[in-house]
């Protein structure tokens, strides 16, 4: 079962009926695509990494020592081969920030709009007793 | 109503504005390197951030002096500016595919 995502208009004279959340408050609420957020981070560090390396191979050496970097990329070199390893290892790791940033993202959104329902909720039940 | 105002939040998505994350990035990048660099400076030392110069391999101009920060302020809020364009091109592409 596959739900049918929406992307919110950016525009703030978009229109809305009724009985729709209006378009700003929507845009307001709205979470983030995990999958394209992970995407995205991919493509930056994954061309940052490759970038650096290209660079620093055409530059020569320097006092900067990059290849400490495998200590966390494993077979990460400042080499023709570096690139291509440095390019996925970057995709791989922006992947899981920017999907993990946009899971966090959604769950602090979910955990704020459910209290500030709550609230809203408890606010109208107060005097509920009252009326008893 | 409310399970319709429900399937609407859990149905929709949020479009990225390329140019505010760009510079929200930007100025978060460029603070960064900016606070850094004069951190090390009023703690003072020997080597005054003799690691940190090392940026100048990537950023020529850069120093470790208040107005290497300035310098360098502008280089991370470029390169900041550019990875915010990027992430909201490529993510934006994908949502409304």
């Amino acid at each position: 079962m596959t739900a049918k995502i929406q992307p919110v208009s950016c525009s703030p004279g978009a229109s809305h009926t009724d009985d729709t959340i209006p378009p700003q408050l929507l845009r307001a609420i709205a979470p983030l695509h995990p999958t394209a957020m992970g995407v995205a981070w991919a493509v930056v560090c994954g061309g940052l990494l490759t970038v650096a390396t290209l660079y620093l191979m055409l530059r020569g050496p320097t006092l900067l020592k990059f290849d400490l970097l495998s200590q966390f990329f494993w077979g990460y070199r400042v080499s023709v081969a570096g690139i291509f390893i440095g390019l996925l290892w970057g995709a791989g790791v922006g992947f899981v920030l920017g999907y993990g940033f946009a899971l966090i993202r959604n769950a602090a959104l979910w955990i704020w709009l459910t209290t500030v329902r709550s609230r809203a909720e408890m606010e109208q039940y107060s005097d509920f007793l009252d009326r008893m | 109503m409310e399970t319709e105002e429900q399937e609407q939040i859990e149905h929709a998505v949020m479009v990225l504005n390329e140019k505010l994350l760009g510079t929200a990035l930007g100025i978060l990048f460029g603070s960064m390197l900016f606070l850094a660099t004069n951190f090390l400076i009023l703690k003072g030392g020997e080597h005054v951030g003799a690691h940190l110069a090392l940026l100048s391999v990537f950023f020529p101009g850069y120093r470790v002096t208040f107005f290497g920060s300035l310098i360098g302020f502008s280089y991370m809020f470029v390169l900041g500016f550019i990875i915010g364009i990027v992430i909201g091109a490529v993510y934006n592409k994908i949502v409304r595919a």
